[in-house]
């Protein structure tokens, strides 16, 4: 236990399995996978290799066949539905691959809506929504709707608003996938910058070699196995 | 947790995303809400018609006899200690009018003819304020001299007698306590049109003194029709005038004693249109959910994302519901003002029903609906109430769906 302490992400014989018309498909196949409290890692491989679930049960988005899965030192696959929700809003941050802002917020409503459910005052809502738009680079854009800012700017409130909450672990799906390279390269040394700095832990899930270039260490799926483990400190 | 106002502004801002969507539901349901208020409004002023028709033709909205005079019409059962009651009944504020009469079988006569009627002695002053038949003289006058030996007839009663004003008819009645015949010749001074066969052919009008001098009663009256300053006292069973005017002997009853298969159409027609409710709820709830489900399944991957941000699965009930108590208000709103526009014109052009009869009832007068404050609040409240309770289903189905379900194509 004490080890899992030490390490934010811990599975154990990690298993899913999908029926396929009455055939089970195993999409995640006994996976032990750690991962400490700041990295910045990547999990890779090819389309249907598992990286999709196995994102989903590391964030209790899923749930897994057989197997266990810690979180920050606690069992999150015993956890309730309302458990795992408060869960996901006090230590997760989610980046998407489509940004996924909500539509009908402004930038800064959009930010601060962890915070909201988290139930913040609205003075320290403000201060930290000001502070993190400085540093996504966004000062001034805090009344904009998300349909009026460019893809790389609402993948930038995306990422505000996955840090503004100060979660212990930021899960990001393909970032870079909708954003030229240039805007990709900038948000990347961005993330970097933020992980560096907060000490934030950051897992992708990738086909980006940007982002493979820049993770610290790469986890390779493949047919729902780890086939690969590369450490580049 | 998410306040009150930032559930509220997300309903707004969420049922406003698709205006053309949220314009075509509100307007479906706003039409259920107008029909339901116009269906009310039209009921309404149908039963006033209905009861105006009733009480002010002739009936009045209260009636005083003698006990037993109602089912035996015996000539001798006249209203006992008449002056006091008819002082008694002068000093009431709630009536406005009253008559007397005298009502006896009879048979009446012609060289032609001959034809069993009802023979009714009135006052012709205080009787018109009551009843209508000076309204509906079609032919001749009503009782402009102070002949006593004028007669009006219905005008199927007079084809029946072949007879027209001032042909001569012979009237033939019983009188009280003897039973002696007692008979009189009359003159046709009248002929009156109501649209309904029993009076047209079933009805005599001479006036109260003759009338008295041929039962042989005296000053005596077997009837006092009241009209009362507000028609529905004529329709309340609980008013206290009922208990105070039967003693000694007389009962006080309403119109709606009298007819009581109007009274029973009126609680028939009262379930038709709570009947008709639940159809136009039921296609209104089939629009509230094909609206949401509609709403929900373009924004299943967003909802994946509020749960992957932290919210619980009751705070995603609690929001789709806002979003339908939003629908619910813009629907309200449109059928509301729909409702209030169609029935304020038909109250301005009415409906011509006259002639008709329905349940035994002629309408005499247009059809004009009636609007009333209840109608925009009541039905509003069900509506809102609805719309939230078939909210539920979207509510609690989204509320059920697994994260990782709503968001495949992406974590």
């Amino acid at each position: 236990m004490e080890k899992r302490n030490e390490h934010i992400i811990v599975t154990e014989k990690l298993k899913k399995v999908y029926s396929d018309g009455g055939v089970p498909v195993p999409a995640v196949d006994g996976i032990d996978l750690t991962i400490t409290q700041g990295e910045f890692s990547a999990i890779v491989g090819p389309s249907g290799s598992g990286k999709t679930t196995l994102l989903n049960i590391i964030s209790g988005l899923d749930s897994p066949t057989e197997g266990k899965v810690w979180l920050n030192g606690n069992l999150i696959s015993s956890m309730s539905g309302n458990e795992l929700s408060d869960f996901r809003r006090d230590n997760i941050g989610f980046i998407f691959q489509a940004y996924n802002l909500i539509p009908v917020l402004s930038v800064e409503e959009n930010i601060e809506y962890i915070m909201l459910l988290q139930g913040v005052p609205k003075e320290q809502r403000r201060q930290r929504v000001e502070r993190i738009l400085e540093d996504v680079g966004l000062t001034g854009f805090e009344d904009r709707m998300p349909l009026q800012l460019s893809g790389g700017q609402q993948q930038r409130v995306a990422i505000a608003r996955a840090m503004v909450s100060r979660p212990a672990l930021i899960l990001a799906d393909e970032p870079t996938a909708n954003l030229d390279s240039k805007t990709g390269a900038e948000l990347l040394d961005m993330m970097r910058k933020l992980n560096q700095d907060s000490g934030i832990t950051f897992v992708f899930s990738t086909h980006d070699k940007m982002i493979m270039e820049r993770a610290k260490r790469l986890i390779i799926l493949k047919d729902g196995k780890i086939v690969g483990d590369e450490n580049r400190e | 947790m998410l306040n009150i106002w930032m559930f509220i502004k997300l309903a707004w801002r969420n049922i406003l995303r698709n205006k053309r969507r949220t314009f075509i539901a509100s307007t479906a349901i706003g039409i259920g809400l107008a029909s339901l208020i116009f269906t009310d409004a039209l009921w309404i002023g149908m039963e006033n018609n209905m009861v105006e028709s009733i009480t002010s033709s002739f009936l009045g909205e209260g009636q005083i006899h003698r006990q037993g005079f109602r089912s035996t019409h015996e000539v001798e059962l006249t209203i006992n200690n008449l002056d006091k009651l008819v002082s008694d009944l002068e000093q009431e504020d709630i009536v406005e009018h009253l008559t007397l009469r005298t009502t006896s079988f009879g048979m009446i006569s012609s060289p032609a003819n001959f034809s069993s009627i009802n023979m009714v002695g009135i006052y012709p002053p205080t009787e018109k304020h009551i009843s209508q038949i000076d309204d509906v003289i079609t032919e001749g006058n009503y009782f402009e001299g102070d002949d006593p030996h004028d007669i009006v007839i219905g005008n199927k009663l007079a084809d029946v007698l072949e007879v027209n004003i001032g042909d001569r008819v012979v009237m033939t009645v019983a009188q009280a306590y003897t039973g002696d015949l007692s008979q009189e010749m009359f003159r046709v001074s009248g002929i009156f049109h109501f649209n309904v066969t029993e009076m047209d052919k079933g009805m005599a009008f001479i006036r109260l003194d003759k009338a008295q001098k041929m039962l042989g009663i005296n000053h005596q009256v077997h009837e006092i029709a009241i009209k009362f300053i507000n028609h529905e006292y004529g329709r309340d069973k609980q008013l206290p005038f009922w208990d105070k005017y039967s003693k000694n002997g007389n009962e006080a009853v309403s119109w709606a004693v009298i007819l009581p298969q109007i009274e029973a159409v009126f609680s028939m027609s009262n379930f038709s249109i709570f009947i008709i409710g639940l159809i136009l709820f039921a296609i209104v709830s089939l629009v509230i959910v094909n609206t949401l489900f509609m709403s929900l399944r373009e924004r299943m991957f967003e909802f994946g994302v509020l749960r992957a941000l932290g919210t619980r699965p009751f705070v995603l009930a609690r929001m789709i519901l806002f979003e339908a108590g939003a629908l619910a208000i813009i629907s309200i709103g449109l059928g509301t003002v729909f409702g209030f526009l169609v029935t304020y014109i038909t109250i301005k052009t009415g409906i011509d029903y006259t002639g008709i009869e329905f349940v035994g009832v002629t309408f005499r007068h247009l059809l004009y609906p009636v609007l009333q404050v209840k109608q925009f609040i009541i039905y509003p409240i069900w509506v809102f109430i609805l719309t939230t309770l078939v909210g539920l289903y979207p509510a609690l189905y989204a509320a059920k769906m697994s994260p990782a379900n709503a968001m495949r194509k992406s974590l």
